[in-house]
This record gives structure tokens, sequence and C-alpha cells, in this order.
């Protein structure tokens, strides 16, 4: 009992916990507010590896939850009503436009699955920009203006933690294997006896949540919303490619993906031994370094021999492979 | 009212048949290759430009620069295959669908950012105008007549190029049975190769009609390309029929969309042709070509 819970790697994990809990206390608010946009992108990878790398589904508009929660969020927030209440509308408002978007949307296969929710974000980008008295149009919605980042970090560091675990969990539960199968061939998991479609409303749903949680937070945040910063083509985009960096189906993969998406924009906009012209052109280098990731590793960086090295030396191999025990996935991940 | 009907249905086959020349080609790449190619949206953009720059500094008339931009961007799409796509192709399918999705939007966002950054962005539209003539109380802009002409022209060419020619005859084994069509001697890599080329000719193509009819900007690349996407899914994919007939009713949908409710509302209305689509016949109105 107690050698299973006092493993050296349950020590590092403990350790970095604590870490991560009293970092705001030593370090420049520059960094706390670095890291809390850290925590963000891993809490949207992770739940976007849901569907995209458990379930098989690439839901290239699963940023659009983030957005509807920031808008339902601070539509309400605007108007005084307490923080709590907001958040659980925000997260609602997500949850239930997931539930009821899955009946359509879950019928498509592969790529149109893939663009059809892609078009989604687009759409609400529009609406948002074109109901100017319910969203404010073009020009968003403030809130009351504040300065909270160590809230935010907490509440990040939260959410974020609360994604990973239940991403630790689905792998090992009979709902995880029901994804895996329905991944690898839907009709022979049909022909099992698996409830197809419900299992894959149940991901999807699930997916919705945890940016649902992030949106309205990160409204209250930054106390400025408009249709490009939570409806953006840059936004959709941003899941698939740092879960595409870090590794797709892999329990490491999108946290993985998240750190270095990060060091990559913040290397970009703010290292000084690099030109002026390639700072103004940082999104033409986040591109072709998405080009790049795309063609010569497509199994990101979690596959690459030097991170797979490093990461069975502290002891954390088993999470590098794609997924259950019992399927072997990697020739089709 | 009916004149007004009538221009409006007019404006709509005109944008609609922009919108169909450059969905056919995105609808090739996406049933011979299975790739999503999201840069589609950004050669009809960097097409205008060219037209553009080339108007700005010749003076040229911009059906003679036609000319010099089909050849430009059937080699730019031979170029873009050969970099770009050729490495992720022989990729297992949900590989190849997120590959191509990070590979193209990838590209899709360097083009946006370093053509805003080079020329700006500001809109730009070239201005030339040839005489107006009327029919029935119509009026009917010859410039936007003999674009509507080329247009008709252009698909009747490639319906024949694709049912005579070799080339096009390959084309059509490859999306009926891949595995019949290498087993038959077609070199189907040689094939993907032309495809490209094809489809980012006719992209560039639309772009030179895109600027001359509307206005171009460095951003309008991925909006184009879900219209497109709602096209090829409303007409079924890899048939020319199905994205002529998708994107003249996407045209004149969006136009009518735009005359009452507001142009900023003409986006949407490609999102509810998809999931209506979706939702009633979700393998698109007509086969394979």
């Amino acid at each position: 009992m107690f050698k299973k819970i006092f493993t050296p790697l349950n020590g590092i994990l403990f350790i970095v916990l604590i870490g991560l809990l009293l970092l705001p206390r030593f370090v420049d608010p520059y960094w706390v507010v670095f890291s809390l946009l850290v925590f963000m992108y891993i809490g949207v990878g992770t739940s976007f590896n849901i569907t995209a790398g458990y379930l098989g589904y690439v839901n290239l508009g699963h940023y659009v939850f983030f957005g509807m929660s920031a808008y339902g969020f601070s539509m309400l927030y605007v108007k005084g009503i307490p923080f709590l209440i907001c958040m659980a509308v925000g997260v609602f408002t997500s949850v239930i436009f997931a539930t009821l978007i899955s009946y359509p949307f879950l019928r498509l296969k592969g790529g149109y699955f893939a663009l059809a929710n892609f078009g989604l974000i687009k759409l609400f980008e529009l609406v948002a920009s074109s109901l100017r008295d319910f969203t404010g149009g073009t020009q968003g919605i403030s809130l009351k203006p504040g300065y909270r980042p160590f809230e935010t970090y907490y509440i990040f560091l939260g959410v974020a933690l609360l994604t990973v675990l239940v991403c630790y969990w689905i792998p090992k539960s009979k709902f995880g294997l029901a994804l895996f199968s329905i991944r690898e061939d839907e009709e022979a998991a049909a022909a099992f006896g698996i409830y197809v479609n419900r299992y894959k409303m149940k991901a999807y749903v699930l997916s919705s949540v945890f940016p649902g949680l992030l949106g309205g937070v990160y409204a209250w945040y930054s106390a400025y919303i408009d249709p490009e910063t939570v409806f953006g083509t840059d936004k959709a985009l941003l899941p698939v490619t740092m879960v595409m960096l870090g590794g797709t189906g892999t329990f490491l993969g999108p946290i993985v993906g998240a750190i270095f998406m990060m060091i990559i924009e913040e290397v970009l906009w703010t290292a000084a031994w690099l030109p002026v012209w390639i700072k103004t052109l940082h999104l033409t280098m986040l591109g072709l370094i998405l080009a790049a990731v795309g063609i010569f590793s497509p199994g990101g960086f979690v596959t690459l021999t030097p991170f797979t090295k490093f990461f069975r030396w502290i002891g954390l191999g088993r999470f590098l492979g794609a997924s259950h025990k019992s399927l072997k996935l990697e020739e089709t991940f | 009212m009916l004149t007004v009907l009538a221009q409006l249905i007019l404006a709509g086959v005109l944008q609609g048949g922009t919108y169909a020349l450059a969905a056919f080609g995105l609808s090739l790449i996406f049933c011979i290759t299975e790739i999503l190619n999201i840069t589609h949206g950004e050669f009809l953009m960097l097409g205008g430009l060219v037209t553009y720059i080339l108007f700005a500094a010749t003076g040229l008339n911009p059906f003679l620069i036609l000319l010099i931009v089909i050849p430009i961007f059937i080699l730019v799409g031979f170029g873009y295959q050969k970099t770009f796509i050729k490495p992720i192709l022989n990729r297992p399918p949900r590989q190849l669908l997120f590959s191509s999705i990070v590979v193209t939007v990838g590209i899709a966002t360097a083009i946006e950012d370093t053509t805003s950054f080079i020329w700006g962005p500001t809109v730009k539209g070239v201005s030339f105008s040839m005489p107006a003539f009327t029919i029935g109380g119509v009026v009917i802009s010859s410039l936007r007549f003999s674009i509507l002409v080329l247009i008709v022209g252009l698909t009747v060419f490639l319906h024949f190029y694709l049912k005579k020619t070799f080339v096009g005859k390959a084309i059509r084994a490859i999306l009926q049975n891949r595995e019949g069509a290498t087993v038959i001697g077609i070199n189907v890599p040689r094939i993907v190769t032309v495809v490209f080329g094809i489809a980012i000719g006719l992209a560039g193509v639309a772009g030179v009609f895109y600027v001359l009819l509307f206005t171009i900007g460095p951003f309008i690349g991925l909006p184009l390309t879900i219209r497109y996407i709602a096209i090829v899914m409303l007409g079924g994919s890899g048939s020319l029929l199905g994205s002529l007939v998708g994107g003249l009713i996407l045209g004149v949908a969006e136009t009518f969309a735009g005359f009452f409710l507001g142009a900023h509302w003409s986006l949407s209305v490609a999102f509810f042709t998809l999931v209506l689509v979706l939702l009633l016949k979700p393998e698109g109105l007509f086969r394979h070509v």
C-alpha cells in the first residue's frame, strides 16, 4: 500500500505541485501570467485530445466552447450578477450547446467533421460581431477592470489539474476503452455492443466542459473580450496545433505541446537576439514551424527519441504510448 | 422589383461561378488525395494580388493578365505539392487528416501574415471598367458578362478535359478506384501533381475574376475556404457539376442574404447550407465526375 503511494514519481509530482502552488510568491508577476496562460493551453489542449486523440474525431472548432462560455459569462457579469453564477451559466451554455450540436455533427466523419466544426467557430465570430445589442459587436464587452493574475493563476491551475486527471482516468476506464474501440473501427465497436452514438456524444460533451470552465475565468481575467480574441481563426487552430506539436492521442502530448507552444510564442515575441523582421512576421514563423512539425514529426514531440528517453528516465514512460494497454496503436498514431 | 431580382440573380450567378471554379479544385484535391487543402483560399487571394500588381505596374488588360496568371499558378501548384504535400501523402488516414490540417493551416497563416506585412492589410481592387448594356431593363456590365462567358468556357473545357484526354481519364479512374488505377498502370503520384496544378491554377483564375468583381484583402482566404467546403459538401466531392450547382446555389443565396439582411451575414449562409446538407443529404447532391 505505502509502496504504491510513495513511489519516486509520485514524490516528484508532489514536489512539482507544491512548487506550482507556491510559485506566485517567489517569481515576477510576468511569469505568473506566463504560467497561467500555459495552464489555459493545457486545459484546452488536453480536453481537445479527448475527442481528437481518444475518440478520433478532430474537432477543429473546439475553441467555440471557450468563446461561448466567455460571452455567456461577460454578458451576465456586466449586469452585476455574482461571479459564481456567471461561471455556472458560462459552463452550462457551452455544455448545452455541445449536447445540441453533437446530434447533427457526430454523424459526420473525418475531414467533414473537422470542417463543419471549423465553420461553426467562424459562424460564432460572425454572430458575435453582428448582434450588436447583445454582444457589443466588434467592439466586444468590457468588464470592470481589475488586476487579478493571482486568483486566475490558482483557478487555471485547478482546472488544468482537473482536466489532466480526467484524461489520466479515461484510458484506464471502460469509457476510455469504448472510445478507443470506436476510434479504431466504429462498425466493429457497434457490433460488439458498444452504444457508439452515446459514447461519442458523451466524449464530445465531456470535452466541452473544460473550455467552458476556462472561458468565463479568462474573460474575468482579461476584463475585455471581443469576437476576435475568443472566436478568431488563430484561436480555433490553437488546440489542434498544440496537440499536434506534442503528440496526438497520448496523455503527455497536449501538456508538452502546450508548454512548447507557449515557449515558441514567447521566444518569437520577446527574444532580443532575434532580428526585428522575425518578430514582425511572428505569425509567419509560427505557421512555418507548424508546417515543419506536420511534415517532419507527425507523431509530435513525444515520439522523438530524446524526449522518449527523458520521459522513460524520469519514470513517465508508460504515458508515452498511445493509450490502453490492451490495444496496440503505435501503427495508427 | 423584377429587374432588381434579375440583377441579384445575375450577381449571385457571377459570385457563384467564381466560387465554383476554385471549389472544384478543392474538391478534386480532397477526393484524390484525401488532403484538406485549407490553403486553397489563399491561392485565390494570391491570384488576385498578382493581377493587382501586374495591372498597377503595366496597365495591361486584365484578360491578358489572366493568360500570365494561369501558367504561374499551375507551376505554383506543382511546387506546393512537391514541397509540402508529397512528404505527408503516404500516411495512414487519421494521421493524414491531422498532418494535412496542420501543414496547410501553417502555410495559410504564413501566406496571410507575409502578404499583409508586405502589401498592407488594406483592401485592393482593380478599377477596370467596360461599357454596360441593357437587356429588358436589366443593366449588365460587359466586364461581368465577359467574366461569365469565360467561366462557362472554362467549365466546358474542364468537362471535356476530364472526359476526353488521357490525364482526365486517369483522374476519373483514380476517383473510382485507386488500387485499380495503379494496377492498370496509371502513375498515381504524377496524376496527383497534375491535380494540384489544375486545382491551384483554377484558384488563381478565380482570384483574377474575384479581384475584378470585388476587392481583395490579405484575410479573405480562410472565409473563402469555408465557403468552398460548404460548396463541396453541397455538391458532392469530386463532381464538376456538383461544384457548379453548389457554387451557384451558394452564390445566389449569399447575394440575396446580403441584399435583404446586410452584407455581413453572407458567411452565415454558407454555414447554414452546410448544416442543412449534413442533416438532410450528407453525401451531397451529385456523385463523382
